[in-house]
């Protein structure tokens, strides 16, 4: 045997898997993606299976783009992708910075801080919607009725009360509905991944030439300018890999969209999908193809950006 | 001089306190939901009882009666060991051939399998779904779970894999190879016992990631596969009705994780960064 086929004899499980996982199923919804396909028909019984006679070209990417929902979709999954990685990310390093220094009890401050990233999905919606943000019998409720309470409370002082009882009531926030729903989802996955911004960029931090940044103390640098100019690019690499982490593991974001948002109109593309495939299976093969091109962009940008960084 | 003291004295207790601060406002939601789990669900929902009442374990005995407890997390048990012990065996040979015999195309490989991660999983769902149910008859079964959470799981296990791999010195390995072991020796006798450390890092990244998968585990299985996830997703939303019992569920279901999380989130940075950050 030669050097060059050991080797390969070992990879050939691990890429051949992967391989028949990427293209077996994606191949098939490529096929339906062209039909039509809907699981039930009583009108056109024909199309409940699938088969080349129900050949319907570009239609059903057609009707997808042309579904209100659509775009919907899209922009949401944008919006909340975005949205995640901007919070993570920022306060991540502010949260870093914070705690990159000695003090008592840190260690127990990293643990505390670390769990949020080990709550399975299901639990973080179902905790977050109803024992927290639920607008009446949340920790939201309660907190903003005991606000009204206080307003109220400072309404009979003599002087100050005429001011008080200018105050409106203050009115707890659904979120639920179909505008706030993809606040809630941000929330709760902001909560869940900061926590691991926070870890890499506290490693990344500790390898940190201080020597560099004596001498600027020394030039006269400001602290802030100092974290401008030395920190932030040191922590280039690290913010690269959190972004890519994150983006493989939002844009396909799901469990908390149906928890939050099941029926009120919110939605991203994996949602969508799931809505179409209850019947129009035609329909949710040719989302399912928008989304694997959406993806592939990012993944493309990603990929080059930070691949060269790992291979390092 | 004196202002720089000061300052410095300032800092000394206010950065700390702050830190901790935050920690706390980030364990809170945690903490929330195992304190309103040892509460009756009437006592949740009432804010007279909002922090003082009296403590019950009622929550957690009567979850077997509830919401069948046992029967779902044995299936999570069973396959996530199994998903993570199948990344293993499939993973280590490919990584050990990558790390020590790297040819041209190493690198676009390795590229090629993270970009698999990508792959929306919606858009392959009716086609899963089809292909388990109609053609393969393997819909919610254990089988089924577990070659899934494998299967997602394995780009992320090759990498860190890889990446530990890459640190043991070349020579011990061609030292081993001098001495005419076999490839299978060399794995067993020399990169086994090398790499430990990480082989079990990887390993526990890859149950905690089996263990909280909820999209797969969700729509492939009904009944006899279903995992933790399944069970808390299907009783998302009582309206506040079973408050007490419902965290204490949840909280059941990811209390063996989050310990076991706090016990390897050291290896968690440089497995999830690829060794990138050190």
């Amino acid at each position: 045997m030669s050097n060059r086929t050991l080797p390969r004899i070992l990879q050939t499980p691990a890429v051949l898997l992967l391989l028949v996982w990427m293209l077996v199923p994606l191949s098939m919804t490529l096929y339906f993606s062209f039909i039509r396909y809907v699981l039930n028909s009583t009108i056109r019984p024909e199309w409940t299976t699938p088969s080349l006679s129900n050949w319907r070209g570009l239609g059903n990417y057609k009707y997808v783009l042309e579904a209100k929902d659509f775009w919907l979709a899209v922009s949401n999954s944008v919006f909340i992708v975005t949205s995640i990685l901007l919070i993570t990310v920022i306060l991540g390093l502010c949260i870093a910075v914070l705690i990159n220094r000695s003090f008592p009890g840190r260690g127990i401050v990293r643990v505390l801080l670390i769990s949020p990233f080990f709550v399975m999905p299901a639990v973080n919606g179902v905790l977050w919607i109803n024992m927290i943000l639920d607008p009446v019998l949340g920790l939201q409720g309660l907190a903003v009725g005991g606000i009204n309470d206080l307003i109220d409370g400072m309404r009979d002082f003599p002087v100050l009360g005429h001011f008080f009882s200018m105050w409106p009531q203050v009115q707890p926030i659904s979120f639920r509905g179909t505008n706030t729903s993809s606040i809630a989802v941000i929330m709760m996955v902001a909560w869940q991944w900061t926590p691991f911004a926070v870890l890499i960029f506290m490693t990344s931090l500790q390898s940190e030439d201080e020597s560099q940044k004596e001498a600027a103390t020394l030039d006269g640098a400001s602290a802030w300018s100092q974290f401008i100019n030395l920190t932030v690019p040191h922590l280039g690499r690290s913010i690269a890999i959190v972004v890519m982490i994150q983006s493989i593991f939002h844009l396909s974001l799901y469990a908390e969209i149906e928890i939050v948002s099941r029926g009120n109109g919110n939605k991203n593309l994996p949602y969508l999908i799931g809505e179409f495939a209850n019947n129009n299976i035609g329909a949710a093969s040719a989302t399912g193809i928008f989304a694997v091109i959406l993806a592939n962009i990012i993944a493309i940008f990603l990929l080059r950006m930070v691949g060269k960084t790992l291979m390092d | 001089m004196a202002t720089v003291t000061q300052t410095s004295k300032f800092s000394k207790i206010a950065w700390p306190t702050l830190a901790w601060i935050v920690a706390l406002i980030f364990f809170f939601p945690i903490f929330w939901l195992v304190f309103t789990s040892f509460k009756t669900d009437a006592d949740a929902v009432n804010p007279e009882f909002l922090w003082r009442f009296t403590p019950t374990l009622e929550n957690y005995t009567s979850m077997t009666d509830n919401y069948d407890y046992w029967r779902f997390a044995t299936n999570s048990v069973i396959t996530s060991f199994f998903a993570t012990l199948f990344a293993l065996v499939v993973g280590v040979p490919a990584a050990y051939a990558m790390a020590f015999n790297p040819s041209r195309h190493t690198k676009d490989i390795l590229m090629w399998m993270l970009s698999t991660k990508m792959l929306p999983a919606a858009a392959v769902l009716y086609p899963m779904t089809f292909l388990t149910k109609n053609i393969l008859g393997i819909y919610d079964t254990h089988f089924l779970v577990i070659v899934v959470l494998c299967l997602i799981n394995l780009p992320i296990a090759v990498w860190m894999l890889f990446t530990y791999f890459k640190e043991i010195p070349k020579e011990i390995i061609e030292a081993g190879k001098m001495d005419g072991v076999s490839t299978w020796g060399e794995i067993k006798d020399i990169l086994i016992p090398l790499a430990w450390g990480g082989i079990a890092s990887t390993a526990l990244l890859t149950f905690i990631f089996c263990w909280n998968e909820a999209y797969w585990t969700v729509r492939l299985t009904t009944i006899d596969a279903a995992t933790l996830s399944t069970l808390i997703e299907g009783n998302r939303a009582p309206e506040g009705l079973f408050f007490g019992r419902l965290s204490a569920v949840s909280t059941a279901a990811i209390a063996p994780i989050v310990v076991l999380g706090w016990f390897c989130q050291k290896q968690l940075v440089a497995g999830l960064t690829f060794g990138a950050v050190k």
